[in-house]
């Protein structure tokens, strides 16, 4: 029978030292990762408002078109107030947790929603369900950028006008392919509602995102789509889709050969995506106004607009009376889309 | 050749000693992200993405781009280690590293996924170089109904990943579509098994979910067996034999083909695609029996084809801006931020920028392999270290992974529930992977059978007119029908020669 003595043969310092060496190593793998956590908790030690990091609430997936306006603001936030405003993405569920759980948070201006057409007027009229919550109950701060809409076509479109494409789908009923993702749903539907064309006359396909659609476009897979300028340009400018009108007052720089819907025939026409900035209902006066003011300067500054304008966004700063009366009034116009559309009835 | 030229330009940019200093950090930073599991590179690259603003453009890029490819490496480590799959891509790893890790060869498995990932990244860029325009006028014409091609040819896979039994392997799939139903319709807002409730909106979060069901069923299933560290003898090897190596060689070639091909695709990332690979791999490879149990080639390809697709993806990420997955769409407003203006001119209009990028993505793999080679070693061991340490270790690494994606922390109560449902999954011998196939790609089934169905006007008739889906839903009927035949040609010889099915 072997005898338990103390093991000191090499083997086993052996064994002893790699599993001292196992725990050593974890102890520095260990020590950099709380590093790097930790340095996330560092904090300003500023007074007043804001003093500490500010939570930027994006109720979508990073790369999105909201998401980069979040992303632009927050770099001018971060360097105008010397406080770090992180965006902080919640998808899924289109974007309706998200946005529930920004403008549900306490009202002391650490949580803030990065407001947008699809949270708002969009989420409510748009959606077949009473949303759980009430759309309205929130503190609106301002708009601040606007995306432009454009009508598309695929480049070997049989027509070459929005007047045309109305004679084509009159002419041909249940042949066009009319694609959408997010703004190019009310978008497109409007020219149906004001060329009183009855939906059933158009095969109607969703998409996910402005680029498949796009996408889409170019292969000829779909033939009519209403899409966003950051979306579209490279697609226009390479031919590879073409483009029936902007949705605009007057004529873009980006693509200046574009004709608007005006000079289509068509000026009641109007749809744009926007974002905007909105936080939980109570908002303390004094940081509503410290908001409105820094925003309104950034919609002046250079720097701001040099990153808007990388990302294909307009300028269009609206304060906060003159933002809340905009999404009551486009609010209004896409129930009666809906209706048209058939989501609500 | 032009494309050389531009190509060396690109390196002359790239090469400086700054940009040099970018990539290395970017390669650093990158690869601590990836290794947390949940924090992917689309968590990396927004949280340094700020920190990028303060550079010029051109080493701004060059770190963005090496933050991003790190995270890709760097997924793999904690799959094969501890069987928690950071993101989607790394969830094949795990089939065969973790089988590799307990039986001692964690370095070897280490070491292949890093040199595969250089490999198959260094072709697959090579294919963006030579191939990118003419690949980007070929995916133009994929539209919904030749995708719906490629779901059907992606779910036949549900079929041979069951294991032993189909009829399991197909009601896993069944749970895990049920588990995806579960949120709210993306066409009308309808909600689908929400129950009135906000947070169910939202639906179930795939990485809580498939963190939950494999690293923190493990971590339950190892407490239950006692087990007293990952792997408790000697550590025999920390690197590689030649003669593994050797062995690899081909299914390297073959996972960048695939890869790069399949990531080409707008939808096809590198999730889905890593199972493809490992899939076609497991079909043809002389050590099929081995998969499943520690076959170094089923690292090897899902490894090669991730980092393949990666490159892939950047073809109609810069020809047509149409962001393959979400830590690309997060790169591409990056370099959007930075004047890329993407789109099928791109190459002519900003050969700068582009050939910068892809000179920088070249050297951030080169210099990922020469960062992640000599610290296989050191990942390797922490398999040795006591299971009393590792598995609260694990658990928390699991717990603010799936917190970081959402920052929600209905995810991480996802994560402990699904711990629990696979361990049941596990007695009940219900597989987890077409559990997991069903949950990728179901979403993006019924979007394109939805769409595919609204081109026809209201009908599926439409795929009558478009040979390539056919010929894409054909492929997928022969791949279940062979895989169908193979096996019951095998349950006979078993049935006659008493042999022992080799799985």
């Amino acid at each position: 029978m072997k005898k338990k003595k103390l093991v000191l043969s090499r083997s086993s310092f052996n064994e002893r030292r790699n599993a001292m060496k196992s725990r050593v190593i974890l102890g520095i793998v260990l020590i950099c990762f709380v590093c790097v956590f930790v340095s996330g908790l560092a904090g300003a030690q500023q007074k007043g408002y804001p003093n500490k990091p500010i939570d930027l609430v994006v109720p979508y997936n990073p790369g999105g078109g909201t998401d980069v306006t979040a992303r632009i603001l927050s770099m001018y936030l971060s360097k105008t107030w010397r406080v770090a405003v992180n965006v902080v993405n919640k998808p899924g569920g289109r974007g309706i947790p998200g946005c529930y759980a920004a403008i549900s948070a306490k009202p002391d201006g650490y949580t803030m929603l990065c407001e947008g057409h699809a949270t708002s007027s969009i989420m409510d009229a748009f959606s077949a369900e009473k949303l759980p919550f009430d759309w309205r109950k929130r503190t609106w701060i301002c708009r601040q950028t606007v995306d432009v809409v454009f009508y598309l076509t695929r480049p070997d479109s049989p027509f070459t006008s929005l007047k045309g494409m109305e004679k084509y789908i009159k002419e041909n009923p249940k042949e066009l392919r009319w694609g959408e993702s997010g703004i190019g749903l009310a978008s497109g539907a409007q020219f149906f509602y004001e060329t009183k064309i009855p939906l059933d006359m158009v095969k109607h396909v969703t998409f996910t995102g402005g680029a498949m659609t796009t996408a889409s476009l170019a292969g000829s897979h779909i033939d009519f789509a209403a899409q966003q300028l950051s979306e579209i340009k490279g697609f226009v400018d390479a031919k590879k889709v073409r483009a029936l009108a902007v949705i605009w007052p007057e004529r873009v720089p980006q693509l200046p050969q574009v004709p608007t819907v005006v000079e289509e025939g068509f000026p009641t026409i109007d749809a744009k995506g926007w974002h905007g900035i909105s936080g939980p209902p109570g908002l303390p006066k004094e940081i509503v106004d410290k908001w409105v003011v820094t925003l309104r300067e950034a919609a002046e500054s250079e720097m701001f607009k040099k990153y808007a304008d990388a990302v294909y966004k307009v300028i269009a700063f609206l304060g906060p009376k003159e933002f809340r009366e905009y999404v009551d009034a486009e609010h209004k116009k896409y129930l009666e889309l809906a209706k048209m559309l058939k989501i609500k009835k | 050749m032009d494309t050389f030229a531009l190509l060396l330009m690109g390196f002359s940019n790239a090469l400086t000693l700054q940009n040099l200093l970018m990539a290395l950090i970017g390669s650093i930073l990158g690869t601590l992200v990836g290794v947390l599991p949940g924090i992917g590179p689309t968590a990396g690259l927004a949280i340094l993405l700020p920190v990028t603003t303060l550079l010029d453009p051109i080493p701004a890029i060059v770190m963005l781009a090496a933050v991003y490819y790190g995270a890709m490496y760097g997924g793999s480590t904690t799959s094969i280690l501890m069987n928690i799959p950071g993101e989607i891509a790394s969830i094949v790893t795990t089939i065969d590293g973790y089988q590799m890790a307990k039986q001692g060869r964690a370095g070897p498995a280490l070491a292949i996924s890093a040199i595969s990932s250089f490999v198959a990244g260094t072709l697959g860029l090579v294919g963006l170089c030579l191939f990118a325009p003419i690949l980007s006028e070929m995916a133009l014409k994929l539209g919904p109904p030749e995708r719906f091609g490629i779901m059907v040819l992606a779910f036949s896979m549900v079929i041979s990943m069951s294991g032993k039994s189909i009829l399991k392997g197909l009601v896993s799939a069944a749970i895990g579509m049920a588990i995806v139903l579960v949120g709210i319709d993306p066409y009308l807002g309808l909600g689908r098994f929400t129950y009135g409730t906000i947070t169910l909106v939202g639906g179930f979060d795939f990485i809580a979910i498939i963190m939950g069901l494999f690293a923190m069923t493990e971590v339950f299933r190892s407490i239950g067996a006692q087990v007293s560290a990952i792997y408790d003898a000697p550590l025999r090897s920390l690197m590689i034999k030649w003669r593994e190596l050797k062995q690899c060689i081909t299914c390297m070639l073959r996972a960048s083909v695939v890869g790069f091909f399949l990531g080409c695709l707008p939808g096809c990332g590198p999730g889905v695609v890593s199972f493809i690979s490992y899939d076609f791999e497991k079909r043809i490879s002389k050590n099929r029996g081995n998969f499943g149990n520690g076959a170094i080639e089923g690292v090897c390809a899902p490894e090669g084809a991730n980092n393949a697709t990666t490159a892939g993806g950047f073809v109609p990420l810069l020809t047509l801006g149409i962001p393959p997955s979400t830590s690309l769409a997060v790169l591409l407003g990056g370099l959007m931020i930075y004047g890329l203006q993407p789109g099928p001119l791109l190459f002519e209009k900003q050969p700068v920028f582009v050939w910068t990028i892809i000179a920088s993505m070249y050297i951030g793999n080169v210099i990922l392999l020469i960062l992640n080679l000599p610290l296989v070693g050191m990942w390797a061991r922490l398999v040795k270290v006591p299971y009393h340490i590792i598995a609260p270790l694990i658990l928390l690494f699991c717990f603010i992974g799936t917190y970081s994606v959402r920052n929600s922390l209905f995810d991480v109560g996802t994560c402990l529930a699904f711990g629990f449902i696979g361990l049941v999954m596990s007695k009940l011998e219900i597989p987890f992977i077409p559990l997991s196939l069903a949950i990728i790609l179901s979403p993006m089934l019924e979007e394109v059978l939805r769409q595919t169905i609204s081109m026809g006007g209201g009908s599926i008739g439409v795929l009558l007119e478009r040979p390539v889906a056919l010929a894409l839903i054909g492929a997928g009927f022969l791949a279940v029908g062979l895989t169908l035949y193979l096996r019951l040609r095998w349950a006979r010889a078993e049935e006659l020669f008493g042999l022992e099915q080799a799985e």
